[in-house]
This record gives C-alpha cells, sequence and structure tokens, in this order.
C-alpha cells in the first residue's frame, strides 16, 4: 500500500514538472488566461451595468425586488468559466497517455512494476493540479472585485462554485485520460473527448423529450445540471456522487485500457 | 474453404449495424414493436456468430482467438467494465433516491420555507400545477422541483398552450401578452383553480404554490352570498347579470349562493362574504340590521350602489365613518374613452392596499359611479381604492350643458371604491367611537385565536361587474381581488414571506477596475505566453 501510495507521488511529480518544462501547457494555460480574463472583465461590466439600469429603474418608481448582485455575478462567471472549460479541458488531458504510446515510453510504463492505478491517478492529479493553478488567478480578481461591498458577501457559494469548478474539470480530465489512453494521436483524444463532454452537457435536453423515469435516468448524466446546482450554492449528495463516478469511471476505464494494451502487443 | 470463410471476422460491423438501426427505429417510433425488436436480435444473433466463428478459419499455427492472451484480458476487461457501470448505476441510484441538499445561500434561496414544508408534510391527496408557458424558466422549475422533492404527491407539468389547445381551453386559460397562467389541480377530484399568472417579471412564488395546496386540498371553500330581492344583480345569465363574476369566483375556490335576507332574518354562519351588488330598491330596516348584526359579528361586506339609488344603507355605513355622495363623477375630458360618455370613470390611480398592488398603472373603468366620502373614524381603517383623474369632478347637475366644474360641484381626485378594516381591540375599553365595539369571538382564552376583524368594501358603482364589462381591462381584478381580500381572514392563509435577498451592488473604485483590467488582459496572460517563450527557447 506504501509503495502504491509512494509510486503514485512519483508520477504526479514527474507529471507536474513535465508541466512546467513544457511550452505547450505554458500556452494552453496563457491562451486560457487571456480568454478567461476577457470573459471576466466583459461579465463584470454586464453586471455593473445591468444593475445600474436595475436602480434607474427603481428611481424612477418602478417597483423592483432587491437584487443580490454579487451572487449573481459569482453565477454568471462560474457558468462562463465552465463552460470554457469544456474547450481547455480535453487539450489537457490529451496528451496524458497518448503522448507516451507515440514516444514508445507506454510500453515501459505498462511493463513497469507500476500498478496501472497508480499510474492513471497520478497522472489525474498532475493535471487536475494544473488546471487548479490555472484558476488561480480568477480567485485573484474575483477578491479585487468584490472586496469592497457592503455588507460583505459570505465567501461559502464562491468557494463552492470553484470547488464544483474543480470537480466539474476532474471527471472531464478522467474521461479525457481514457480517451487519450485509446489512442497514439494527441488530435483524436483531444475531440473525442470533447464529443463526450459535449453529449454530457447538453444529455438534459434529450432527456426531457424523453420524460419519465427514463428521462430522470439520463438527465442525471448531464454535467451542466450538477455544474449549475454547485455554483448556485446547492451541496446536493447526489451531484457529489455523479462527479465522483465519472472520476472513478475515467481511472477505471484507463487502467483496464492499459491493461489490455499490454497483452495486445506481446 | 477457409479462405472463403475469412469474410467471418468482419461479421461484427453488419450486427452492430443491425443493432444501431433497431435502436434508432425504436427511438424514432416511439413504440418497440416488432420491426425495431427484430433488428436489434438479428443483430445479437449476428455478433453471436462472430464470436463463435472467428479465429476458427486462420492459419493452424498461430493459437485460435478464443485461446489468445490478448482475448482473455479483453473480455476480462469488457466483464469487469459491465460490472464497474452497473455498481456505479446503482450507487447513482440510491444516491439520488436518498439526495440530501444543503443550500449554502445566505437567504436559503433554493429551501421551501418551514411554512411549506408542514404543509407538504400533511398534504393527504395528490395535488398537480399546470404551468401553461412554453419556455421553463428555471428559477419555477427549481421551485417546483423542490416541492415535488419533499412529496411525491406533489406533481408538475409545463404545457405550452399552442401545441395543446385543447386542455388549454378545458382550463380556460388567459394568456394575455407576457403572462401566463398556473393552475392548480386536485387529482382525486379534478378540481382545478387558478393559481397565478407569472410572466418575466413575475415569478412563480411559494406563497401562491403553498396556499393553492391549502386551499384546494382544505375541503373548505369560501361562501359568498349575493344579497338578492331589491333588484340587485341576477347570477344567472342574462342582460346585465353578473354570471360571469360568479363564475370566476368560482374558479377561486368560492361558492355562491343567492341570500334572501327577507326569508332568513339572518345571515348564515357560513358566509365569508356578503355582496349587496346592485340594489334599486332600499332594503327592509330589518335586513340592514341582519347585516349590521353580520358585520358586527367580524363578518365581510362587499357594497356596490350606483348613483341616484337609496340603498337604505345609510345608517350601516354611517356606523363606518362612510358617507355616499349622490353626485356622479365626471372624468376629466383627456381621460376620457372614446366612443364612451363623460359620466364613464377611467380609473388609473390605485390607494396603497393588498387589493391593488398589483395594478400599478393599469386602467379600469365604471360607467356612472358615485364618489364616496370618508371621515376618518378611530378604530377604522379606510383606503380608497379607486381614485379618479385630479381633472376629474362631482357634477350635481347632470342636466345642464354643457357639464362644466361650477357651483355645487366637488373637485377630484374622487375616491369611487373605498376598503375599510375596523381594528379589533382585543380588551374591552371605552372607546369614544360612534361605532359599538366588535364583540370579540367568545374563545375561551384570549390568546388563542385573536378576535376577528370585519371588513368592508364599498363601490359607487356596480355596473363595472356585470357581464359586458368584467372581462375588460382590470375590472374583473378590482373585484375579484376585493372578494378575496374580505374574505381571507376565513382562510387563514399562511402568509410565506418571500425570499427576499440582500440588496447588495459590485463597488469597484476606479483603481480596482484598472487593476483587473491590466491583470486580467495584460499581465496574467502576457505571463503565460512569455514563460512558454522562453521554456521553448531553453529546450531548443
Amino acid at each position: 500500500m506504501k509503495t502504491v501510495l509512494f509510486n503514485t507521488l512519483a508520477i504526479y511529480r514527474r507529471e507536474l514538472l513535465s508541466y512546467f518544462t513544457s511550452p505547450l501547457a505554458y500556452t494552453i494555460a496563457a491562451v486560457f488566461w487571456l480568454i478567461s480574463g476577457f470573459l471576466f472583465t466583459v461579465t463584470l461590466d454586464g453586471v455593473i451595468q445591468q444593475a445600474a439600469q436595475y436602480d434607474q429603474a427603481a428611481a424612477a418608481g418602478i417597483r423592483t425586488a432587491p437584487i443580490d448582485i454579487p451572487y449573481e455575478f459569482i453565477r454568471t462567471i462560474l457558468g462562463v468559466i465552465g463552460s470554457l472549460s469544456l474547450f481547455v479541458l480535453p487539450v489537457l488531458s490529451m496528451g496524458l497517455y497518448a503522448e507516451e504510446r507515440k514516444r514508445g515510453t507506454l510500453e515501459l510504463l505498462a511493463t513497469s512494476p507500476l500498478t496501472n492505478w497508480a499510474v492513471a491517478v497520478g497522472k489525474l492529479l498532475g493535471v487536475m493540479t494544473f488546471f487548479f493553478t490555472m484558476s488561480l488567478p480568477l480567485l485573484l480578481y474575483e477578491a479585487i472585485a468584490l472586496s469592497n461591498i457592503n455588507p460583505p458577501i459570505q465567501l461559502n457559494v464562491l468557494l463552492l462554485g470553484h470547488a464544483g469548478l474543480l470537480l466539474l474539470a476532474g471527471a472531464v480530465l478522467s474521461l479525457g485520460m481514457f480517451m487519450s489512453s485509446l489512442t497514439d494521436s494527441t488530435i483524436v483524444a483531444a475531440i473525442f473527448t470533447f464529443a463526450l463532454v459535449m453529449a454530457l452537457w447538453v444529455v438534459d435536453l434529450v432527456a426531457k423529450n424523453f420524460g419519465g423515469a427514463i428521462g430522470e435516468a439520463i438527465g442525471h448524466l448531464s454535467l451542466l445540471k450538477h455544474y449549475t446546482n454547485l455554483i448556485q450554492g446547492i451541496v446536493d449528495t447526489s451531484s457529489l456522487v455523479v462527479f465522483a463516478s465519472y472520476i472513478f469511471l475515467g481511472i477505471f476505464l484507463t487502467a483496464q485500457s492499459i491493461d489490455t494494451f499490454r497483452f495486445q502487443r506481446s | 474453404m477457409k479462405r472463403r470463410l475469412n469474410f467471418v471476422k468482419f461479421l461484427i460491423l453488419p450486427g452492430a449495424m443491425l443493432i444501431l438501426a433497431g435502436i434508432s427505429a425504436g427511438i424514432i417510433s416511439g413504440a418497440w414493436g416488432a420491426i425495431p425488436t427484430g433488428l436489434i436480435i438479428a443483430g445479437i444473433v449476428v455478433i453471436g456468430l462472430w464470436m463463435l466463428l472467428i479465429g476458427r478459419f486462420k492459419d493452424p499455427l498461430e493459437p485460435s482467438f478464443w485461446r489468445r492472451r490478448s482475448t482473455q484480458a479483453s473480455t476480462n476487461a469488457i466483464v469487469s467494465t459491465i460490472a464497474v457501470l452497473v455498481i456505479l448505476g446503482l450507487i447513482n441510484f440510491l444516491a439520488v433516491r436518498s439526495a440530501q441538499r444543503i443550500d449554502l445561500t445566505e437567504s436559503r434561496l433554493f429551501t421551501l420555507s418551514p411554512e411549506s414544508q408542514q404543509v407538504l408534510r400533511e398534504m393527504q391527496q395528490g395535488v398537480k400545477v399546470w404551468v401553461f408557458s412554453s419556455d421553463r424558466n428555471p428559477q419555477d422549475v427549481d421551485l417546483l422541483e423542490n416541492y415535488q422533492r419533499r412529496t411525491p404527491k406533489f406533481t408538475f407539468e409545463y404545457i405550452d398552450p399552442q401545441t395543446n389547445p385543447g386542455l388549454a381551453q378545458a382550463f380556460g386559460i388567459k394568456n394575455a401578452g407576457d403572462n401566463r397562467d398556473v393552475f392548480i389541480e386536485l387529482q382525486s377530484s379534478k378540481r382545478r383553480q387558478f393559481l397565478q399568472s407569472i410572466s418575466s417579471q413575475a415569478r412563480l412564488s411559494e406563497n401562491r404554490v403553498t396556499n393553492g395546496i391549502l386551499q384546494i386540498t382544505s375541503d373548505r371553500r369560501s361562501k359568498a352570498y349575493f344579497l338578492q330581492g331589491h333588484g340587485e344583480k341576477s347570477l344567472t345569465d342574462g342582460e346585465g347579470a353578473i354570471s360571469n363574476s360568479v363564475k370566476a369566483l368560482e374558479e377561486k375556490n368560492f361558492t355562491s349562493a343567492p341570500l334572501n335576507l327577507a326569508q332568513l332574518g339572518k345571515v348564515p354562519a357560513d358566509a365569508s362574504v356578503v355582496l349587496v351588488v346592485g340594489a334599486t330598491r332600499a332594503l327592509a330596516e330589518g335586513e340592514v340590521k341582519a347585516l349590521q348584526d353580520y358585520s358586527n359579528q367580524g363578518g365581510n361586506l362587499l357594497i356596490a350602489i350606483d348613483p341616484n339609488i337609496k340603498s337604505g344603507l345609510d345608517a350601516l355605513l354611517g356606523t363606518w365613518g362612510v358617507k355616499l355622495d349622490d353626485r356622479i363623477a365626471i372624468n376629466a375630458p383627456d381621460q376620457r374613452l372614446t366612443n364612451a360618455g363623460p359620466a364613464v370613470s377611467v380609473v388609473t390611480q390605485y390607494g396603497a392596499h393588498p387589493i391593488t398592488k398589483d395594478f400599478g398603472n393599469g386602467i379600469s373603468f365604471y360607467p356612472i359611479a358615485r364618489p364616496i366620502d370618508i371621515t376618518q373614524t378611530p378604530g377604522i381603517q379606510a383606503t380608497p381604492l379607486l381614485l379618479t383623474d385630479p381633472q376629474s369632478w362631482a357634477e350635481s347637475n347632470i342636466k345642464q350643458q354643457p357639464l362644466k366644474l361650477d357651483g355645487g360641484d366637488r373637485p377630484g381626485p374622487l375616491a369611487i371604491g373605498v376598503a375599510l378594516e375596523r381594528i379589533v381591540t382585543p380588551t374591552v375599553s371605552p372607546s369614544p367611537s360612534p361605532s359599538p365595539s366588535p364583540t370579540a369571538s367568545p374563545s375561551p382564552s384570549p390568546t388563542a385565536s385573536p378576535a376577528k376583524p370585519a371588513r368592508m368594501i364599498i363601490f359607487g358603482n356596480s355596473t363595472f361587474v356585470v357581464n359586458g364589462f368584467f372581462n375588460q381591462q382590470l375590472n374583473g381584478d378590482v373585484f375579484l381581488n376585493s372578494v378575496t381580500w374580505l374574505s381571507q381572514d376565513q382562510l387563514q392563509p399562511l402568509s410565506i414571506r418571500p425570499k427576499e435577498v440582500r440588496n447588495r451592488r459590485i463597488v469597484l473604485t476606479n483603481e480596482q477596475a484598472v487593476l483587473i483590467g491590466f491583470l486580467a488582459l495584460g499581465l496574467v496572460p502576457l505571463f503565460g505566453f512569455v514563460s512558454a517563450g522562453v521554456v521553448w527557447w531553453q529546450r531548443r
């Protein structure tokens, strides 16, 4: 057990190191920062203007309900960033195994004394850490934007939202890792991951056509529904279970896929 | 032989195609009849053949397909994958079944109030909410799902009135403009009741839904008695009848009945409200006495009296500090409706009162109305409901043409509708008011239930609710809201405070805005690009 943990940590360290020495990783991060920064400022402006219009209406004597603009903002921006992540996450996960296959190092990994599980978990943790680092500047902007609000906002919704983002990333990256383990082309891995995630994102639209228990079951697969729950400030245990299931399924399938790969080559 | 049977290894393709075709056919047709099932079974058979035959006709030196190590590994993988999927499915099924929700928002936006939870816990019968709208507003769906999560007895359905006109007609929906109707239905008896209108401004309110559930599941329906016998408007269909109003009341869970006080001598005990709409002859003294007694015991009266009518109610109204003016309200020239005479009062201003709070600047109109005078009386809270235009006036001499504001007339704005509530003081005190203090209900403990306040609404016109006028503009709402307000203490609806969010704004100083822009669009992305360049240069 101890060795497995140690091996996982070793893989994790190796992965992290590879990100910090990879120009591609920096480029992905830079593009993500640029787009997310742009979306952040645009959303912030939009929300502030909306509030101003609202106040004008109130000043003109139209009956208006109170509105919590910071809360609306957190919800909106995390929704926007969640959608943006759908494009970025497949790119992050595409190289996890496909790159190793292409370079021929997967044989080494597959036949090494490390268990497939330890490798998969280590890789997933590495890429999740990288994504978490990528999302940190957003927290900084949010801290600045929401710093002088009276009465001060409670942080739990904000932090829950970011935890939700990380869970969403974990689920997507885990499935992406499996896709990556199937092919030696990073592009193919990215495209298939993107298609799969898109399907899981909008599956509740399909579910509505079914209705009944089947519709409910299909709707339960939707990533968007559960993500929206979390960024709104609702902790639904079933949502957490769904994300955990996706993450576990991704790791499991990756381990299986590498397992069969080991024998197919022999 | 072996060569010729080599095609077997491709059999998996047609097999998969057949299964796919079967599934597509089933989904498209919506029914899993013979053709889709047949296709799927054929596909499974073909794949089975493939599994049996594959590798059987290859090079005899190679181990057969099924004995290869890789095949064993793959089969292992497939079996364990299926097992894991089934297990995850079961876990998720259980997780959904026993889902717990924690609401971290500040004002617990997504949690039903304790009152609603209590109502749902005690709900015995199935209730269904019908929303006649094509777009599912997430906020509304969320609220309805919250109800549904609490009890399986609560269901809801969205109906597009365009695609389902039959059902829309059965409910008699009145989707007007942006407004979409919401109904509630008791599953056992199919009794339906209008709940509220939703629009992009007005979302579904928890208060309405919970009170709707309470109302429709309780067997108690409020009873509205219409006084008859003095030329009042008829309740049955016909010229100048108020049958539409009566029907609309029925939808609001009222039962209506005519009341003949001359026979009964007193108002029945089950009355929630007594209406005197458009009497043309004076009430007898005994009848007025009966109404007075009813009012003194916390009864609710709606009185609509047209001008030039001696109703005999002056003494009763006097105790409330109300006097009916004998003049006729004349509308300001620029406020007149086209094709209507100057005596049609157009009201766009409403008093601050629960009855009129949603009306805004909406129009209601009253053909030939009389103004109502209020003298402030201690212990009685009087609110003018309907106010005519400031340019209008009360005309004393209607025959003199042209009509203008002169001597004996009274300038506007005039109140042509008044809501009154007698504030009950629980302890008997020597009140200076001329009105006899209302007798509190003889409850053994004074804290158990507060005495019922007596309520009264007076309109200086009764035509506005007759069939031709009732459905126009806000006329119907004025009437229905009034009756609902009058009968409210009977039903004791729960008042659930709407989820008030904290009113907050994002305040940014100039420096902060600049700093965010500088960081988000400049420094941070630049750092990424520069690092990428440096790393690339080093690795080159």
